[in-house]
């Protein structure tokens, strides 16, 4: 096996790992949540509106306790995750969200990061590519000419050997 | 050793120019329509105050009035500042078909009615011990203060100590029609 087939095969498994680790995270997402559960999980959804970078489900102010108290409410009353984010995005807007929603300009910060990861890595793999190609010309670009230098080098040494002798 | 050929250099370019102009949108993009609250032009959301004299007040029961719905605290500096410009706009609006209405938060009920009787004014004031109409409207600080208008739209908010010139301003243009807000 040569080293791009092991290249292939290390990127492969990967990849595969990842797809398999992101589709079991998404099956276990969905089971089995109590409105503890999910309270948490939206609170953490939600940024404490009197607190310096704390989430609801992390700040212990007066405010946010409320919020997880209407939250649960809101969950026992059978409104769903989108339904509860959009009661707050409309009274705060969408500051309150702690990431941003995948709509309109906020596209960008969702897409942006993994576009730079990817151009990143297409760069650097080009540049490896293109280093390891120069390296074999310049190796290859020796071996041919070495046996030249070696004639003359001998024949030199040969005709001085003459002179020598003579 | 060359990294990158001619059609790389102007990917690159591409790529640089992107984030120059994403930048330049940041910092000189358009500002003027940011909304200081997502509620403004949408109806306000209903509430029931119980007041501090123990009367109950229905917000959808004032429409037909401007609104002036201002919340503060008795540790709030900033409330007592305004306090003196909220009684006097209130005394000079009161027989206009201006309700003034004043939502405590985030308070000891013995500290804000000590407040109360202090600078109170003669407008009613109520508790919002779930802090639930608090959060349907989206406050995040006091003083905030919001503008509701004869239909029951809210038309501004003012955060920060009012005075009488910034009622004043409010809400004359609380009482103008609404106009299209695209």
């Amino acid at each position: 096996m040569n080293n791009y087939s092991i290249k292939i095969s290390i990127l492969s498994t990967l990849f595969i790992v990842l797809i398999l680790t992101g589709l079991q995270s998404m099956s276990l997402a969905d089971e089995g949540k109590t409105i503890d559960d999910q309270t948490k999980e939206i609170s953490y959804l939600l940024m404490c509106p009197v607190c310096q970078g704390q989430s609801v489900g992390e700040s212990n102010s007066n405010l946010a306790h409320d919020m997880r108290d209407i939250v649960r409410k809101q969950l026992e009353q059978g409104k769903s995750k989108e339904e509860i984010l959009a009661y707050f995005v409309n009274s705060y807007g969408e500051s309150i969200l702690a990431s941003p929603p995948p709509k309109g300009i906020n596209w960008l910060l969702w897409l942006l990061p993994g576009v730079g990861i990817i151009t990143g890595g297409i760069i650097i793999t080009l540049f490896l590519f293109k280093a390891q190609r120069d390296d074999k010309n310049e190796d290859s670009q020796e071996i041919k000419t070495q046996p030249k230098m070696d004639n003359e080098y001998l024949n030199r040494i040969e005709e001085e050997l003459k002179d020598n002798d003579s | 050793m060359k990294i990158f050929s001619a059609s790389g250099k102007i990917f690159v370019l591409i790529i640089i120019l992107g984030l120059v102009g994403l930048m330049g949108y940041a910092i000189f993009g358009n500002r003027v329509n940011v909304k200081t609250s997502p509620l403004i032009g949408k109806q306000a959301p209903d509430f029931t105050l119980r007041t501090f004299d123990g009367q109950e007040l229905n917000l959808s029961d004032l429409k037909g009035k401007t609104i002036l719905l201002n919340f503060w605290a008795s540790w709030c500096m900033p409330c007592r500042q305004e306090a003196g410009a909220l009684e006097s706009s209130w005394q000079r609006y009161k027989d206009k078909d201006v309700v003034f209405v004043g939502v405590n938060v985030w308070d000891e009920n013995s500290n804000a009615q000590r407040y109360m009787s202090q600078f109170g004014g003669g407008y009613p004031h109520g508790l919002d011990p779930n802090e639930e109409i608090q959060i349907d409207y989206g406050v995040g600080g006091v003083p905030e203060t919001f503008f509701i208008d004869s239909s029951g739209n809210v038309r501004d908010k003012f955060t920060g100590p009012l005075t009488e010139q910034i009622i004043d301003y409010f809400v004359l243009k609380t009482q103008q029609p609404q106009e299209n807000e695209s």
